[in-house]
């Protein structure tokens, strides 16, 4: 308990760091010696409160304990940046890691969630609700965050120090009004690699720091156990071309054998966190690959070597089986006749010099070679030791499909096909990765896989090209200098991208290099009120090289969201698969391809219309464009560059990249519009409702929920019926399709639930968890209608909506408006409300007034966690997680939740999928119907 | 005269002077290599001592009546890109005139010559062409197993560790011998698991061998011939190309995962340095690289492939060590390194002529297996010698140039 009296305190300094950090960026010169005249202030206060982060990071042996009530006392809503919620974060957290290899230095650093939400009041009284207020869940002591990958030449040092400074990583991060304050003259940055040791110096002088060294193989196991566990399809097979994502059950994850090729190879048993071994290796590995290909052929750089190898053919080098027994396959070994015999066997011809082969065959030779004989060997070993399987990594690999693919034919040659080898997407990064995991009390190591969620920078192209989008410091993150050379992580990945690293997307440079003149194979209407669109260009075909996979595993940003849970009802997590599509099926990701595309004018347009048609808001319509443009571009060409790719994910891709372009909310005045219309008729809808019998009553909600979920702005179909009529008009036609029975239809099984059959009553429902989609009608004359009516039964309704804006989705920050507009008409909605503390205002005087009375079943808001159309219920809000802990019933609701996703999730309670297809082929496709074709899909407790 | 007693030396004069009674071929990637059995003048008469073991070996042959010839088993080899020298030599020993012709069909001028080895298809036309000799195909493997069964069997100093320049013969119980792993070094490497006569499996193999030293050296360097870029690799210094592992932890040993600082940490690893071409390294060094790496590598695989099949001897063999000193140390110090000292490398002296001395077998005509069977049986064999000169050192490019021969007897046609 000691750590938690010290945290006032510890706050203290925090701000005053902050103050000092603030000042400091303004003036760059002065950086040091400003901090050096902080330290002196400091010192007088206390040794004790100003450790060095080595100290300061041992002080306290539990994981401190977070008290939300004090976080709140600080998290000033005024505050600029109110995002951070724990008083004693920076002591715990940092921020930057590095791993200085031969070659490359790859850092690994931490900032601050800015997106998370403020604890408002609403917020607050559901957590009471929910019992979430003690602050005591296992998901706290983690400060939300995002983890960045970015990568410097080790020859270029200098650009990695000035970007380190330019971000003030070496002090926590000056975007932080918190920045550590523990961090003085003394900070020490973790760091591994050979370079760890030889830039030592460089380090102090230029920022101040000191390195402290990690053991590499240390770093590299660590990195890899993190990932294996923490990231959802972080390995992948890759044979004959084809990425294969594997999802790796963490608790049977070990043992397994992790190869590093580097310039020798490492090969590592792992057995568990920090239980490894180096058992074995070889001397022939990456740098014999380069050694001797630079020595047989004229290249400059590595990847240039292992771009002559895509064009290379090896037969003229080394000697085939076949060349030895002319042509046969020596079948009775095994051995077909274009096995290899003897690598270079052929060489020793006595007419020929070395200028006599091409370099293109000679490094396909070597790259053969060199690549069937690890695998060979790893297998070997893994076969030795009894591992079942063998993760490859290292400088080697970077991403090469050709590499990849040797590797896998010689490990799948020698097994027999019995072992595969796997690889892994942030292979580079394992050992600053792990680096950064050497910190004490990060508090990374008992993140869950649910509570990442990596993002791609998807500006990141345009706004470091030719392009001039807004200014990119405002795109992605808070930079505190605009004048410095490196304001975002991302401007210095394309500068990479442009000098010779294979990691980065080479058919994006050359988009980014032509510019706009680059003509547009699937011609874009130029949405109204924006500049104009150029296009976008067409990934160049494989076939000519295969360069363009050397930068197929991109590398995104890894934000941590501690709040994020699995979804409790899910009958089986393990084999939950939220998409309903496929993408793998290449026409399948060719039409939503399509679709996108063409949806793509009109939300450019309401984008630019949302932030009043500007001309800063015009030109940021046109980047997104471009550069969602050019995402979906290059996903129809590796669908999956990004990881393992499915709707939801595209999708949410969308709404990403509208957000890092800085369209909050695109849709906000159509939802406001929609909201204030529908809440104009529900008094009369409500009134003909409360006319029905009981049973009449129920089918109508269930069919005003499914009209209602006509008003979709993801819909081409939809988008059209609106540009044809008013909002009246469209679902008075979506009312005339309702009848039954539906393309799915199991409302007369959900009826006997609700209502029992003859005397058989069963009893109500407990809670219902509503997840609910659309804005306007969906939400206001379907969804509230149906949470009505649950509540009259006296079943707890808890309203699951998005925690960001995704299209006209409904917001669980918009809800306790609508809800409270709505309740002004019906005094059912009003007291549930009250109950629930929806009502804020009316909160104080009701929940007095109200003791006495008849006390309603409440009616809540909960966000889901998630800001897309969809929803993938391994990762929704810990809030949610809470309130399905007593729910016996689930509603989904649209077609993101209910079709794209979820459509085929069981769950442990009752559920209704309700959805209208909006969408022809959808509809074909997954119930042989058409479009406007509705489900009602019921699915009780098992 | 003393059965034990054995002759090797230079006999090239002898092939004129002796009887030509049997050759076999192994036409491998690069060399040929030729073993042929000359007659010394005396003969041996004693067949009806030899019956009686041969019946009860169940095995019928109209050679066992003939007269035991005393004899050598003479070896010789030819680069397979001079593949019409092995032809005029194989024509100089005047074979259609010799004693090789077929018993079946005394008269015809048909000869059959058993032979191995890709270039036994890859050839045969030209035999046939040239000589009106017909090649008789045998499996690679076959001969190679049992090439090296027979010479482990039957020869008393076959079997060789090589450590640190220090050449031990290891003496094997026959009895003991199977199951070992025999790796065949030519221009790719093959690893066989042997499990008796005739009982063996392809286990693994490696296509990085002879023909990669060869091929990449002759890339690399001005080197002439495989012998010329050998002898380079014995006066080179690999700490010029290779990276060591004190070249990565500076200079320290990265003890802690048991790699001293001289440890290879990646073959050629130095050669990427920006400011030198290929010509401003030696290219003794650059052979010595090649061959450290290659032997390391073999060496490597081997062991963990013995190791998988639970195998606890492992012989090396073919064209590519050539007894050359230094490629057995260093595959000796690869087994001894991945092994962390509990397996050791072993060499035969034939090494280069496993695969033609198991062409050679594979003609049961002259009867070598039923003398070897005989043998066995009787103590102290006196029909037949078969052993190696003790006191033979390598040359002095440390290999068998062809000039070298057992003596033995055999069955005369």
């Amino acid at each position: 308990m000691a750590g938690l009296s010290e945290k006032p305190q510890a706050l203290g300094i925090d701000q005053e760091s902050a103050e000092a950090n603030k000042n400091s960026s303004s003036n760059k010169k002065s950086v040091h010696n400003r901090l050096l005249e902080k330290d002196k202030e400091e010192g007088g206060q206390g040794g004790d409160m100003s450790p060095s982060a080595g100290s300061s990071i041992k002080r306290s042996g539990s994981r401190p304990q977070l008290d939300v009530s004090k976080a709140e006392i600080q998290g000033n809503v005024e505050e600029k940046y109110p995002t951070i919620l724990l008083p004693n974060q920076s002591d715990d957290l940092s921020h930057l890691a590095l791993d200085i290899g031969g070659s490359l230095i790859k850092l690994v650093y931490f900032s601050r969630h800015e997106d998370q939400s403020t604890d408002d009041k609403r917020k607050r009284s559901v957590k009471e609700r929910l019992g979430l207020s003690n602050g005591n869940r296992r998901s706290f002591p983690i400060l939300g965050g995002r983890l960045h990958f970015v990568k410097f030449e080790t020859r270029k040092i200098n650009e990695c120090l000035d970007f380190i400074n330019s971000k003030q990583l070496h002090r926590g991060g000056a975007e932080s009004p918190y920045a550590d304050g523990a961090t003085d003259g003394n900070a020490i940055i973790k760091a591994t690699g050979g370079g760890a040791y030889k830039y030592t110096d460089l380090f102090k002088e230029r920022l101040g720091v000191s390195l402290d060294k990690e053991d590499e193989m240390d770093c590299l196991v660590a990195g890899a156990n993190f990932l294996l566990k923490a990231i959802r399809h972080e390995a992948f097979t890759h044979m004959e071309g084809q990425k294969e994502f594997v999802q790796i059950d963490p608790n049977d994850l070990f043992p397994y054998l992790l190869v590093n090729i580097g310039s020798g190879v490492s090969m590592i048993k792992v057995d568990g966190d920090g239980k490894f071994e180096r058992v074995s290796g070889t001397n022939v590995g990456g740098g014999t690959y380069w050694g001797l290909g630079r020595l047989l052929t004229k290249c400059k750089s590595f990847d240039e070597l292992l771009e002559l190898s895509q064009k290379g053919d090896n037969r003229t080098i080394d000697m085939l089986v076949g060349d030895i027994y002319g042509g046969l396959d020596y079948s009775k070994i095994g051995l077909s006749a274009s096995t290899i015999a003897s690598s270079f066997g052929k060489t020793i011809s006595e007419k020929k010099e070395l200028e006599d082969y091409r370099p293109e065959d000679i490094s396909l030779s070597l790259l053969r070679m060199i690549s069937y004989n690890i695998g060979q060997i790893s297998y070997l070993n893994a076969l030795r030791f009894g591992l079942k399987r063998i993760f490859f990594g290292g400088f080697f690999i970077r991403g090469h499909a050709y590499t990849m693919d040797t590797i896998s034919f010689a490990v799948q040659f020698w097994s027999k096909g019995e072992a595969q080898a796997m690889f892994l997407r942030h292979e580079g990064f394992l050992g600053a990765l792990g680096a950064f995991m050497s910190y004490e009390k990060h508090g990374l190591d008992d993140l869950m896989v649910h509570q990442l969620v990596e993002r791609f920078p998807m500006g990141a192209p345009y706004t470091g090209g030719k392009i001039h989008g807004p200014p990119l410091g405002d795109l992605n993150e808070k930079a505190s200098d605009r004048n410095s050379k490196y304001l975002t992580p991302i401007s210095i990945i394309v500068t990479l991208s442009n000098s010779d690293f294979p990691t980065q997307i080479s058919w994006m440079e050359k988009f980014l290099r032509k510019g706009t003149e680059i003509t547009a194979p699937v011609p874009m209407t130029p949405a109204a009120g924006t500049t104009g669109l150029g296009g976008f260009d067409v990934p160049l075909s494989r076939g000519s090289s295969l360069r363009s996979d050397a930068s197929a595993l991109n590398v995104g940003v890894l934000h941590l969201v501690p709040t994020l849970d699995v979804f409790p009802l899910l009958e089986d997590p393990k084999t939950y698969e939220p998409n309903t599509i496929d993408l793998a099926d290449p026409s399948e990701l060719e039409y939503w391809f399509t679709i996108l595309s063409e949806h793509l004018p009109d939300l450019v347009d309401k984008a630019v219309a949302s932030e009043g048609r500007t001309d800063d808001a015009k030109r940021r319509g046109d980047a997104f464009a471009r550069a969602f443009s050019a995402h979906l571009a290059r996903l129809m060409e590796e669908p999956a560059a990004y990881g393992k790719l499915g709707l939801a994910n595209l999708l949410e891709m969308r709404e990403e990249c509208l957000r890092e372009f800085q369209f909050v909310d695109a849709y906000r005045s159509i939802k406001q519009r929609e909201n204030e219309a529908s809440l104009a008729v529900l008094p009369d809808l409500l009134m003909e409702i409360d006319s029905m019998d009981e049973e009449t009553r129920l089918l109508t909600l269930i069919e005003g929920v499914l009209a209602a979920n006509i008003f979709d702005w993801g819909s081409r179909a939809c988008v059209d019926l609106y540009h044809k009529g008013t909002i009246i008009e469209i679902y008075r036609m979506s009312r005339n399709k309702m009848q039954r029975p539906w393309r799915v239809d199991d409302f007369d099984l959900f009826k006997e639930r609700m209502l029992g059959t003859g005397d058989k009553k069963k009893p109500p429902h407990k809670r219902a968890l509503l997840f609910v989609d659309n804005s306007g009608a969906d939400i206001v004359l379907g969804m509230l209608p149906l949470a009505r009516e649950l509540l009259r039964r006296g079943t707890e309704v808890v309203l699951v909506a998005n925690s960001l804006p995704a299209l006209n989705d409904v917001t669980a920050m918009e809800l306790p408006d609508i809800v409270a507009e709505a309740a002004k008409h019906c005094d059912t909605l009003r007291r549930a409300a009250e109950a629930g503390g929806l009502l804020v205002d009316a909160m104080i005087n009701s929940s007095r007034s109200s003791k006495g009375k008849s006390s309603s079943v409440p009616l809540m808001v909960v966000e889901n966690g998630c800001g897309s159309p969809c929803i993938d219920l391994r990762q929704v809000s810990s809030e949610l997680a809470a309130a399905a802990k007593d729910a016996d019933l689930i509603i989904l609701e649209g077609m993101g939740r209910a079709l794209h996703t979820n459509l085929n999730a069981r769950f442990k309670c009752d559920a209704l999928k309700l959805a209208m297809v909006k969408n022809q082929r959808l509809a074909e496709k997954l119930l042989k119907g058409n479009i406007y074709d509705c489900i009602c899909k019921y699915e009780p407790a098992s | 005269m003393d059965p034990r007693r054995a002759e090797t030396g230079k006999n090239s004069d002898q092939i004129q002077s002796g009887h030509v009674y049997h050759l076999a071929l192994d036409i491998g990637g690069s060399l040929a290599k030729l073993v042929y059995f000359t007659k010394n003048d005396e003969h041996i008469v004693g067949n009806e001592k030899k019956k009686s073991p041969l019946k009860a070996s169940g095995i019928s042959n109209s050679s066992r009546n003939s007269p035991v010839l005393n004899g050598r088993l003479n070896f010789k080899k030819f680069e397979t890109s001079k593949i019409n020298d092995c032809l005029e030599f194989i024509n100089s020993m005047k074979l259609h005139l010799g004693g090789c012709q077929q018993p079946e069909s005394p008269g015809s001028q048909t000869i059959t010559i058993k032979a191995t080895g890709g270039g036994a298809y890859k050839y045969a036309d030209l035999f046939k062409e040239k000589f009106g000799i017909s090649l008789d195909k045998e499996d690679e493997m076959d001969c190679l197993v049992a090439g090296a069964n027979f010479l482990l069997e039957t020869i008393h100093q076959e079997a060789f560790t090589y450590m640190g320049n220090q050449k031990q013969f290891v003496w094997i119980d026959k009895n003991d011998l199977y199951p070992y792993l025999l790796v065949n070094i030519g221009s790719g490497v093959g690893m066989i698991k042997v499990e008796g006569d005739g009982k063996f499996e392809r286990v693994s193999g490696t296509s990085i061998g002879g023909g990669t030293f060869w091929g990449l050296g002759k890339l690399l360097t001005k080197c002439k011939s495989f012998d010329e870029l050998l002898d380079l690799s014995y006066r080179g210094n690999n700490r010029a190309v290779d990276m060591l592992v004190g070249d990565i932890y500076g200079g320290m040993d990265y003890s802690k995962i048991g790699l001293s600082s001289t440890t290879i940490a990646s073959s050629f690893g130095r050669a990427i340095s920006e400011n030198k071409e290929r010509d401003d390294y030696k290219p003794e060094d650059i052979a010595r690289s090649l061959l450290r790496m290659i032997s390391n590598n073999i060496g490597q695989i081997s062991y963990l492939t013995a190791l998988r099949f639970g195998l606890k001897r492992i012989f090396f063999g073919g064209f590519f060590i050539r007894r050359h000193p230094f490629t057995m140390d260093t595959l000796s110090v690869a087994v001894n390194f991945w092994s962390k000292g509990e397996a050791k490398a072993m060499f035969l002296q034939h090494e280069g002529f496993l695969g033609a001395v198991g062409a050679f077998m594979s003609s049961d005509k002259h009867g070598l297996k039923e003398l070897l069977a005989n043998q066995k049986v009787e103590r102290p064999p006196s029909k037949l010698s078969f052993s190696l000169d003790q006191t033979q050192v390598p040359q002095q490019d440390g290999e068998l140039n062809g000039d070298e021969s057992i003596e033995c007897s055999v069955y005369g046609a």
